[in-house]
C-alpha cells in the first residue's frame, strides 16, 4: 500500500475532506512557524550525530516568540542553571540537544496556535504528548532497528491534529471534549459521533500543509487505527500502542475514560511483532513500572514549560 | 509479610549486624516456607526471629532449641505453627487502599461482566479477597458492589469470600471495626452510610454490608481447599504473593486462573507484577491499575 497522500483518505466523502482541508488553509498561524518548524523536524529527528547545534540555534533565533518562549523554558530551576541563559546559543549548549529539541519544539506549536483558542487543556495536552514521545523512545529501545529520536518525534506529534482541529472547527471540537469527558469515552470516539471526524482528519490536513514527512503525516493520521496505516506500519503501531500506555498511567487527556487496553491482542501488537519478534521478551508490566518512573520526569518538564516565568 | 509493617521494621533487634543467625531460625524458616510459600531471604530473616521471638516471650521460653522442639513434636506441631504463623504475617493493611481498582471494578469491568452475562436468569457476582488479612480490602469491595445495586447491579446476588491464612486477622475481619488509621482512605460518604459509631473513635461496618461477605481461614498453598474455590468472577490478591518464592507463586496463580470464570479478572497489589509466571492471563491496563484477564470464550483469544 504506498498510496500518495491526497488519495488514501479513507471512508471520507470528498466534501468532508474537502471542508477539512479548506478549514485547515485558513489556520492563521505565526507566519514563520512553518518556515521553523518544518527544517527543526527534520534536522532533530534525525540520527542524532548529524544534528547540528549551530543549525538548531540559527532555525530557533529566527523567529522572536519562539526564541523567547525557549529562553523562557530554559531558565526554569529544572535544568539547574545557576544563571539563566543569555543568548539561545547558550542554553542550548547547556540544555543539550535532546532538552532543546523538545522545547523548540513545544515552543514552536505552542506560539504557533494563540493559547486562548486551544479546546483541550494545554497541560495536559503536553504532558499527553511529551509523555508519548518519551514513551514511545523507550518503547522502540526495546526492538532491534527502530530509530528512538524518530519515534520520539513521532509521539511528540501524534496529536497535533488537536491543534488543528482547536483551530479550524473551535465550536464542533469544543462539543466533542465537552462530550467526551461527561461520557468517560475516548476522544477520538466522540469527535467520530459528534463530528463525523477525528484529530486524524485534521491532523492530517495540517501536516499536509506544513509538509511533514511522510512517516510522522502518517503517525498523525492512523495512530487510532494502525492497520489502515502503510508503509510506515512499524512506526504508526509503536506510537498507537505508546498513545495507550499513556493514557492509562496518568499521562492522559486530564479526564477519567473508561477504558480497557490490552496491548497484546491489539492489532498493532501483531504488526510490530511482524517486524520485531524481540517484542516477545518484553514484560509489559515490568515496562509500565519504568515507564511510570519517567512519567514524573515529563511532569517537571511540563511545569518546567507552563511554570512561572523565572525572573 | 510483617516487612510492610513500621513497628517491625523499626527494631530488627534480634540480630546485628555481623552476628551469625542461629541455625535452628533457618530451620524454622523451611517449615513456615513448607506451611504457606512465604520465604525470608537471609537479610530478612530477623522478621522472622522477632516473630519467634515473640512466641517465645508469650510461652516462657528462652531457648530457641526448646521452642524448635515444640514446634516439630508432633502433640503440639499443628497448633504452634498456627500460632506463629499469625505473628509472621500481620500484613500492613486499609480500607480504599488503591482507588484506580475501584474505578476499573465500577466503571470499566462490572459493565463489562454486566453485558457479558445479560442472558443468564439469576445474575450472580462472586468476588475472592484472598488474603484479607483483617478484612479492610474485603468491605471495601463489598460497599463499592452495594453502590451498584441500583444501578448495573440491581437484582444480583453478590458473594464475596474473604480468606486468610492468619486466623487471628480472620476474627478481627469479621468483626469490621475500625480505628483512623484504616480509614483514613475512606471518605465521609462511606464512613456515615456503611459505618456505626461505636464508644471511643472506632468505626463498625453495619450489618448489611457484612452479610455480602463470608470470612474463613484458607491456605493458598493448600491445593485441595484451592481446587474447591471455583466460578470467580473477581479475585482480589493484593500484596500478599510478594513474598513466595517463584515456584510457590506460581501454583497459587494457576490455581487462580482456574478458579476463575472465563472474562474473570484478577488483581495484584499497584506495585506487584506476575512477571511471565503465567501466559495464560492477558495483562490489562486501565486507568491507575493493572489487572489479569482470563479471557472470555467468544473473544477467542485464549
Ligand atoms: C499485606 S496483607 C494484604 C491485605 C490486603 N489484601 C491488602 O492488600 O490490603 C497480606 C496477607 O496475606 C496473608 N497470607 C500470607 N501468606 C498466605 C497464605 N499462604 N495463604 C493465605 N494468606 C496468606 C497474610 O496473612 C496477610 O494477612
Ligand atoms: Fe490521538
Ligand atoms: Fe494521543
Amino acid at each position: 500500500m504506498t498510496l500518495e497522500n491526497h488519495e488514501a483518505w479513507p471512508t471520507m466523502t470528498t466534501t468532508v475532506t474537502d471542508k477539512i482541508r479548506d478549514r485547515i488553509e485558513r489556520i492563521v498561524t505565526t507566519p514563520s512557524i512553518p518556515a521553523v518548524f518544518l527544517p527543526l523536524v527534520d534536522l532533530l529527528s534525525g540520527p542524532a550525530e548529524e544534528a547540528n547545534l549551530d543549525e538548531v540555534v540559527r532555525l530557533v533565533s529566527y523567529d522572536n516568540a519562539i526564541a523567547a518562549q525557549c529562553l523562557r523554558v530554559a531558565s526554569s530551576p529544572l535544568f539547574g542553571m545557576v544563571k539563566p541563559p543569555k543568548s539561545i546559543a547558550a542554553a542550548v549548549m547547556t540544555l543539550g540537544l535532546q532538552r532543546v529539541e523538545t522545547i523548540v519544539l513545544t515552543s514552536c506549536m505552542g506560539e504557533a496556535f494563540s493559547r486562548e483558542k486551544w479546546g483541550i487543556d494545554p497541560v495536559a495536552f503536553w504532558r499527553h504528548s511529551l509523555g508519548c514521545a518519551m514513551v514511545s523512545r523507550k518503547f522502540s529501545e526495546k526492538l532491534a532497528g527502530v530509530d528512538g529520536e524518530r519515534a520520539y518525534m513521532a509521539g511528540l506529534l501524534h496529536d497535533l491534529g488537536f491543534l488543528a482541529s482547536s483551530m479550524a472547527f473551535p465550536e464542533e471540537f469544543a462539543v466533542a471534549v465537552e462530550r467526551a469527558c461527561r461520557e468517560q469515552i475516548p476522544l477520538h470516539e466522540a469527535e467520530q459521533a459528534t463530528m463525523g471526524f477525528t484529530h486524524c482528519e485534521t491532523g492530517r490536513a495540517l501536516a499536509e500543509k506544513w509538509h511533514l514527512a511522510k512517516d510522522i503525516l502518517d503517525v498523525i493520521a492512523h495512530h487510532h487505527a494502525p492497520t489502515q496505516a502503510g508503509s510506515a506500519g512499524s512506526l504508526v503501531a509503536l506510537v498507537h500502542l505508546s498513545d495507550e500506555l499513556c493514557r492509562v498511567r496518568g499521562l492522559d487527556y486530564g479526564y477519567y475514560e473508561r477504558h480497557k487496553v490490552d496491548l497484546i491482542s491489539d492489532p498493532a501488537w501483531s504488526i510490530l511483532l511482524q517486524d520485531h519478534r524481540d517484542l516477545e521478551g518484553v514484560d509489559l508490566a515490568r515496562f509500565t513500572f519504568e515507564l511510570d518512573e519517567s512519567a514524573a520526569k515529563v511532569g517537571e518538564m511540563v511545569s518546567a514549560i507552563f511554570g512561572p516565568v523565572a525572573a | 509479610m510483617t516487612s510492610g509493617n513500621p513497628s517491625v521494621l523499626a527494631k530488627p533487634a534480634v540480630i546485628k549486624a555481623g552476628e551469625s543467625i542461629d541455625p535452628v531460625f533457618r530451620q524454622i524458616r523451611d517449615i513456615v516456607y513448607k506451611a504457606c510459600g512465604i520465604f525470608q531471604l537471609d537479610e530478612k530473616l530477623y522478621l522472622l526471629v522477632d516473630g519467634c521471638g515473640r512466641r517465645m516471650k508469650q510461652l516462657g521460653l528462652t531457648n530457641s532449641r526448646d521452642y524448635w522442639n515444640l514446634l516439630t513434636a508432633q502433640s503440639s506441631r499443628d497448633a504452634e505453627l498456627r500460632h506463629l504463623l499469625n505473628e509472621l504475617t500481620i500484613g500492613e493493611t486499609s480500607l480504599f487502599r488503591s482507588q484506580p481498582q475501584i474505578d476499573a471494578l465500577r466503571k470499566v469491568i462490572l459493565p463489562e461482566i454486566a453485558g457479558e452475562k445479560i442472558k443468564q436468569i439469576t445474575k450472580r457476582l462472586r468476588i475472592w479477597s484472598a488474603g484479607c488479612s483483617t478484612g479492610e480490602e474485603s468491605y471495601t469491595l463489598a460497599m463499592n458492589m452495594l453502590e451498584e445495586t441500583e444501578g448495573l447491579l440491581k437484582g444480583w446476588t453478590i458473594e464475596i469470600l474473604a480468606t486468610d491464612l492468619n486466623d487471628r486477622s480472620v476474627e478481627t475481619a469479621k468483626a469490621g471495626v475500625y480505628g483512623d488509621y484504616a480509614l483514613r482512605s475512606t471518605t465521609d460518604y462511606f464512613k456515615r452510610k456503611y459505618f456505626t459509631p461505636l464508644d471511643g473513635k472506632k468505626l463498625q461496618v453495619q450489618p448489611e454490608v457484612k452479610k455480602l461477605i463470608t470470612f474463613s481461614r484458607l491456605n493458598l498453598q493448600d491445593d485441595s481447599k484451592m481446587l474447591f474455590m471455583k466460578g470467580m468472577d473477581l479475585i482480589f490478591c493484593c500484596n500478599v504473593l510478594i513474598y513466595f518464592d517463584g515456584p510457590s507463586k506460581s501454583k497459587v496463580i494457576n490455581h487462580f486462573f482456574s478458579n476463575l470464570n472465563f472474562g474473570g479478572y484478577f488483581f495484584l497489589g499497584t506495585s506487584e507484577s506476575l512477571l511471565k509466571l503465567n501466559d495464560q492471563f492477558h495483562l490489562v491496563h486501565f486507568p491507575g491499575a493493572m489487572a489479569y484477564w482470563k479471557p472470555s470464550l467468544k473473544s477467542g483469544k485464549l
